[in-house]
């Protein structure tokens, strides 16, 4: 069966090969009969992959554990939904899951009905169907799913009881849905390229194709983010491990297109910068999935050696030449329609934004690769930590944030220093409060005043502008205001989906903010009967029980937990010895409320009922996971079709945010 | 053309502040990463830094201090072998023979005082054990 699999695989590389040069011809020639027959190949080679995954995954469910990544990510007494997620569990199945998600995403863009950019699809399907040949390739190569072992284990070495969490089943699933989306907007741009369309028709077509992907990266580092909190059990949910900076840098190229792109919609400009960051996130994203699968980095989790680092490198340089290459052979007639015309501007605040995404993304690609150049230059490695990050992207953020505010507040073109007073007056006056607000609750951390403040001046702003479009609403159409308030938002989807993404960011700057500085965490050696503190609360020690359920030996301590001497729960932390894992796991014990989580971890139980804890108390973490659920409300909401789109002139139309 | 120098001077503060920044918190965190051997290949000159060491832990060397959260083990690259004392959360990833990350410094005993452990990794499978369950 798995041959079928290996088999489906070499098809697939002929069909998509083929798809690449008729789709090529066809397009610089113009021949509808090889278009056809490339699309033909393209819908083939769909089908094709599919057959492959579909094989592996019958064949994780037949557990045939001869084929070697079988028996090294599944085993007999997983339950049916992990057995779902060990086609992701491995660096070959989830290389084969990649290009099954591009190979899908390809005929989606290729069965589509387009009102704009039809002309672009021969030459972008093209290049999609070079990156599905690079894929396919590594796959026959040197990552074969399929691969079949000398002989048949019994039982194979299954998951690893840490990955046993919902998060196994989102994350990893939609950071490479991320990323394989990221592949569309790219293809569409070198497109544009080559056929010397240089209008706005290919970020037209790509807009929502590039939202979703940059919304399902995001998603992805969030679930990651809260996935490492429940599970990994040392309290925090970022480390700036080579693996994360790896999908966090695309997402943050992405963010400054989505912004840049609105600018050359509503102004003409910024079109060589567009596709400067178009190809760098492409490129990033094969960085990112190629760093997960090699051991060039230490991190926490990559897959273990492999074979592929050389293969990576050399696609991603051929991209970022080939791009760039191209570029600049275009570059004399990709001049901005308009220049700059004030420094008080939406525009210059914008390209602010941009600037600052891209220097961030700059700084952690440096902190991410220092060990590699250092070694190269000098001959050790010298790495940092996470306090390099901490200290060069918190600024930076801030200053994102505090842009997205006061975008908010300048007009397009050019604004007057007289109207400026004016707008920002109420939201300042309203920061003002919240600070004086917070130092009298006795915050005096200087940068945790600051941020509150800043997050506090740019809700302001966001609230302001829908209360007057509200109003101006219901003044002018006699809507009552809550009807009023529906259709404004309704009315203009892609800008208030911003408006409610740019809330989600000061919601989780709020929860990173009041977590890593105002966190406490203290260790404690306790005898049942014992009782200690940790910030507001008192921890008093029950017993530490022992017993053992069908797969594995449970040790749980249980403590009673008083806020002010007054008893608010149970708080059960534990650790688990699997039977047929190697391992323990720690299952930490969490109390969430909005305004902190006590967050318990069992070091070490004693035979005698001693325990040693670790205690923590992370104040608004909570608001890190509210402010990534309406991240997913936001982008959805922009998202969404817009009925108008049907009906819009392919002028430059209103989508300013 | 007066805009464009604005512009220039803008974008020229910006790459500054942003490399001050940098340079910064590099100062702050930059780390030198060795292997075991190639850390006591560096002679005193280990004992002045704060270091990061990769090995293997020892297979059977791991002991734990009763009561406290303070564990010590060996870890080994290239036949060489280094002791380590750590207290804090161990990852549920280490093990014998685990591949280990310690950030910290040696004492005088030469002991390496440990602030940090990491240890590879949920995701991180040998092919090659799956041959050994074989066996």
């Amino acid at each position: 069966m798995g041959t079928i699999g290996y088999l489906a695989l070499f098809l697939a590389l002929a069909a998509s090969l083929y798809s690449v040069i008729a789709y090529f011809l066809g397009g610089k020639k113009k021949q509808l009969v090889l278009l056809a027959s490339g699309k033909n190949a393209l819908l083939a080679a769909c089908g094709l992959l599919t057959l492959s995954i579909t094989i592996l995954m019958i064949s994780i469910f037949r557990h045939d554990f001869q084929i070697e990544y079988i028996a090294s990510y599944t085993s007999r007494d997983m339950s049916v939904t992990y057995l779902l997620t060990a086609v992701w569990a491995g660096a070959s199945g989830s290389l084969l899951f990649w290009v099954w998600l591009l190979s899908v995403m390809a005929a989606i863009i290729v069965l589509q009905r387009r009102a704009t950019g039809r002309e672009l699809v021969p030459y972008a399907a093209s290049i999609l169907m070079i990156v599905q040949v690079f894929f396919v390739f590594l796959l026959i190569s040197v990552s074969n799913p399929f691969h079949r072992l000398p002989f048949v284990p019994a039982d194979g070495r299954g998951l690893n009881p840490l990955l046993e969490n919902p998060g196994m089943i989102f994350h990893p699933p939609t950071l490479l849905a991320g990323y394989v989306g990221l592949t569309i907007p790219f293809a569409f741009a070198m497109s544009a390229l080559l056929s010397r369309r240089f209008g706005d028709d290919w970020i037209i077509a790509i807009r929502r194709w590039t939202l979703l992907a940059w919304l399902s990266l995001g998603v992805g580092n969030i679930v990651g983010g809260w996935w490492a909190y429940l599970e990994l059990g040392w309290g925090g949910y970022w480390a700036w491990d080579p693996v994360e900076n790896a999908s966090l840098m695309p997402w943050l190229v992405a963010t400054a297109f989505l912004h840049s792109i609105m600018m050359q919609r509503r102004r003409g400009m910024l079109k060589i910068w567009n596709m400067v960051l178009i190809i760098l996130t492409f490129a990033l994203t094969i960085f990112g999935t190629f760093l997960t699968r090699s051991g060039v980095l230490s991190s926490v989790h990559t897959f273990g050696q492999s074979n592929l680092g050389p293969l990576f490198l050399g696609f991603i340089g051929l991209s970022l030449f080939a791009g760039f290459g191209l570029l600049y052979y275009r570059s004399e007639d990709l001049k901005g329609e308009a220049e700059m015309e004030s420094m008080l501007s939406r525009e210059s605040t914008f390209l602010l934004n941009n600037l600052l995404l891209v220097g961030a993304t700059f700084a952690v690609f440096l902190g991410t690769v220092f060990p590699i150049i250092s070694e190269a230059v000098r001959g050790t490695k010298i790495t940092v930590g996470p306090p390099f990050f901490n200290q060069v992207n918190a600024p930076i953020l801030l200053a994102i944030i505090l842009l997205a505010g006061i975008c908010t507040l300048i007009g397009w073109r050019r604004a007057t220093p007289r109207n400026l007073v004016r707008s920002f007056l109420t939201p300042v006056i309203f920061a003002v409060i919240v600070v004086l607000v917070l130092l009298a609750a006795g915050i005096t951390h200087a940068y945790a005043l600051i941020a509150f403040g800043v997050c506090a001046f740019v809700l302001s702003t966001i609230l302001y502008e829908w209360f007057r479009g509200t109003r101006a609403r219901h003044h002018t159409r006699n809507e009552n205001y809550l009807i009023a308030f529906f259709n404004l938002l309704g009315a203009n989807r892609p800008r208030y989906g911003g408006y409610i993404v740019h809330i989600s960011i000061l919601l989780m700057a709020v929860g990173v903010v009041g977590s890593s500085v105002y966190a406490i965490e203290r260790e404690a050696t306790l005898k049942p009967g014992d009782a200690t503190n940790v910030g507001r609360y008192k921890l008093e020690y029950i017993n530490t029980d022992t017993y053992e359920t069908a797969s594995r030996l449970v040790v749980a301590s249980t403590l009673s937990v008083y806020n002010s001497d007054k008893f608010i729960g149970t708080l059960t932390a534990e650790k688990y010895f699997h039977r047929s894992y190697d391992q323990p796991v720690t299952e930490v014990a969490i109390r969430s409320t909005l305004r902190e989580d006590l967050y318990v971890i069992l070091l070490n139980a004693e035979e005698d009922g001693t325990v040693v804890l670790k205690l923590l108390v992370n104040p608004l973490v909570a608001w890190v996971w509210i402010g990534g659920i309406v991240f997913i409300i936001g982008g959805l909401f922009a998202f969404w079709p817009d009925r108008r789109r049907a009906l819009a002139a392919p002028v430059r139309s209103g989508e300013g945010g | 053309m007066l805009k464009r120098k604005k512009f220039f001077i803008g974008g020229l503060m910006l790459v500054v502040a942003m490399s001050y920044l940098g340079f910064m918190g590099f100062q702050n965190s930059a780390t030198y990463y060795y292997t075991v051997s190639e850390a006591l290949a560096q002679g005193n000159a280990i004992y002045e830094r704060n270091l990061r060491i990769n090995g293997l832990v020892v297979d059977g060397s791991v002991e734990r201090v009763p009561a406290t959260s303070t564990i010590s083990f060996l870890i080994t690259e290239a036949d060489q072998t280094i002791k380590v004392v750590f207290s804090g959360v161990v990852p549920d990833t280490f093990k014998d023979s685990a591949d280990v990350v310690v950030e910290g410094r040696f004492d005088e005993t030469g002991v390496f005082q440990a602030k940090q452990l990491l240890a590879k990794c949920p995701s991180r499978y040998e092919p090659e054990e799956v041959e050994t369950t074989k066996r």
